[in-house]
This record gives structure tokens, C-alpha cells and sequence, in this order.
């Protein structure tokens, strides 16, 4: 069964939809947005609410849920 | 006999000001060392921050050179330095120690790969004050399995982030890590038959961020050493700079990880 998602860009504020199975992991969510804005090549992350989601973790597993909003974050590597 | 009092003599102490806080313990502050791996933005800000606060044994480990370009942001350096090619460990040491001439820091110009498990065993905390994520993750490592906690700071242009990893209690670096980071490490280093190529890309910096950034890196260490573990991060605080904001959010402990044992 599908679920459908907003994703938030934290640094822009925009958002994109996503339909998503059970079974796609969080991995194709960040690299998914992460590609829909075109964002540099780096390391992001994503949270559901105060937690961030596990990469290797399905949908089902992470307990994403319909009308949830993500937010891909950009992970600083700088020093 | 009366006791008689000296009037100014309060401020003939450097610390009396940080004595009065009071959960902060000096006598540990000075007693316990710190190993910073790292002698750039951030390097620079956690040392100036440990030395004005009493921390009086410290190592830094850098494998580079002070260019022109970290002069936006490094406090310790000089245009002097940047002509001469000077080492960035050595040159915070030594500009370290006239902030405050009683610290004993060393500086081991090499990269943190090099450094042998001795050297982690003979601190108390590491500060990770690094620009990369291979370098970010050996000392991860490392730090975890010696047991010694490790407060990892990171910046991007106005973004930043602090974790603290206290062993055995909390998630590490690696439980937060997803593929984008791999890939990462894919990008940077390239192999080709026996030869391996390093691609570094230059990221956005400035200074009031990674002071920022530092300062809380500085701060929980404070708490570490004043026995308040209790009260540190134990995830991932998040430091949105252009809103002001900062957000703490949870990392959930990877079972699988493979820097925690089983």
C-alpha cells in the first residue's frame, strides 16, 4: 500500500510530495530529494519529528505514516 | 590572629571569574587532557576556548599548512605564517601558550590515522575539529573503543552541528551515518590501480559559526570533566544560523553498528 509524504528542505524551505511503498528505504528518500533539488554531493540527513531516520530502515520500519513531513537536513562536515 | 584582608587580590587569580561558576570543577579542568585533532576553524576556536578556560594539557594534531584562506577564521594565524608555510598544530601551540603560559600543548603534525591507540588512551576527552568524514569517522572509532568521550563539532557556511559520543551510553557518529556519506567517501578518494587520488572540495566557512560551534564543543567538555554527564548532549544538536535556532535531535543506536561492541 502507498503512502504519500511531504519532504521540506531545511535550507530553502521548499517541499516536494512522495509516493512511497513499505518497502523503500530511507536511503531513497534522502537520495531522492537530495537529486530533486539538485543539492551538491555531500551527506544529509532526514528526521520524522525529533528523530532522524535510520538510512538502511524501510518505510514500514521507520513508522512513516500518511501526510507525514520529512526534513532533508544538510549534515556540516566542515572544520 | 585577625585575619586581614588584601584588598585586589581577587584579581590577581586568571580563573577567579570561572571559579564562581559553580558547577564548574577547576581542579578537573586542570588536571584532565585533551586531544583536538584538527588545526583549522574550528581547531583554532576549541583551543582558545579550552586554554581561556583552564584546560592545561592539550594536544593538537594537524597534518597541514596555514594558507590565506583560513585567515578569514583562524584566530591563531598570521600573514607571517602563510609565507613561511607554517605548520597549523605547532603555530596554535605556540600562539596558545602566550594566551596562557602555564598549558603544556603539543603539537604532532600528522595526519590522525597515524596516531598510534597510545595516544588516544593517554587523554581524557578528544574534540573532533575535522573537515572530512574519513577523518571524522577513524576518530569516531577510536575514541569509542578506548572509552573516552568524544565531542565532534561540523560547519557549512552558516549550519553547524554538535555531537557527543560518551562510551558505552550514547549512539556514535557512525549510528547517524546513511549512504549520502558513503558516497561521500566514494567521491573523495578514487582509485586507480595502485594509486589513490584525494578529492577535497572547498566548503563555505566563516567565523561566527564555527565560533559558535566551538564554544558548545568546549562547553559540554567543560561538563564532562565537571562530572556532569548527566547534562550533556547525548545526540545531535543542530545550529541553524540564519534563524538563530538550534534543535537537539535524536539519534536512534544502530545494533548494527560496527563500532559498538557486542
Amino acid at each position: 500500500m502507498s503512502v504519500h509524504i511531504r519532504v521540506r528542505n531545511a535550507e530553502t524551505g521548499s517541499t516536494v510530495d512522495m509516493e512511497l511503498e513499505g518497502e523503500n528505504t530511507v536511503h531513497e528518500i534522502i537520495e531522492g530529494a537530495a537529486g530533486y533539488w539538485e543539492k551538491d554531493p555531500g551527506a544529509y540527513v532526514i528526521r520524522r519529528g525529533k528523530r532522524l531516520l535510520k538510512g538502511q530502515n524501510t518505510v514500514l520500519e521507520s513508522g512513516i505514516a500518511e501526510a507525514d513531513e520529512l526534513e532533508l537536513l544538510p549534515d556540516p562536515e566542515g572544520g | 590572629m585577625a585575619t586581614s584582608l588584601l584588598i585586589g587580590a581577587q584579581d590577581a587569580d586568571r580563573f577567579e571569574r570561572s571559579r564562581r561558576v559553580n558547577w564548574i570543577d577547576m581542579e578537573a579542568v586542570q588536571r584532565k587532557k585533551c586531544l583536538v585533532v584538527g588545526a583549522g576553524a574550528l581547531g583554532n576556536e576549541v583551543v582558545k576556548d579550552l586554554v581561556l578556560s583552564g584546560f592545561r594539557r592539550i594536544t593538537v594534531v594537524d597534518m597541514d599548512h596555514v594558507v590565506r584562506s583560513n585567515l578569514n577564521r583562524c584566530l591563531f594565524f598570521r600573514e607571517s605564517d602563510v609565507a613561511g608555510g607554517a605548520s597549523k598544530a605547532s603555530t596554535v601551540a605556540e600562539r596558545a601558550k602566550e594566551l596562557y603560559p602555564e598549558v603544556e600543548i603539543l603539537a604532532i603534525e600528522a595526519r590522525i590515522e597515524d596516531l598510534a591507540e597510545g595516544e588516544f588512551r593517554a587523554h581524557d576527552l578528544v574534540f573532533g575539529c575535522l573537515d572530512n568524514i574519513a577523518a571524522r569517522m577513524h576518530l569516531n572509532a577510536h575514541s569509542y573503543l578506548c572509552g573516552i568521550p568524544y565531542i565532534d563539532g561540523g560547519t557549512s557556511s552558516s549550519s553547524g552541528k554538535v555531537q557527543v559520543v560518551l562510551p558505552p551510553d550514547t549512539p556514535c557518529l557512525q549510528c547517524a551515518t546513511n549512504r549520502t556519506h558513503s558516497r561521500v567517501l566514494e567521491k573523495r578518494y578514487s582509485c586507480s590501480g595502485s594509486e589513490v587520488s584525494y578529492f577535497e572540495p572547498k566548503l563555505a566557512a566563516e567565523i561566527t559559526t564555527t565560533s559558535i560551534i566551538a564554544a558548545i564543543q568546549v562547553r559540554e567538555g567543560l561538563k564532562i570533566v565537571s562530572g556532569l554527564r548527566n547534562e550533556c548532549l547525548k545526540h545531535i544538536m543542530f545550529y541553524n544560523g540564519l534563524k538563530n535556532t538550534s534543535e537537539v535531535l535524536e539519534v536512534p543506536l544502530d545494533e548494527d553498528c560496527p563500532v559498538h561492541p557486542r
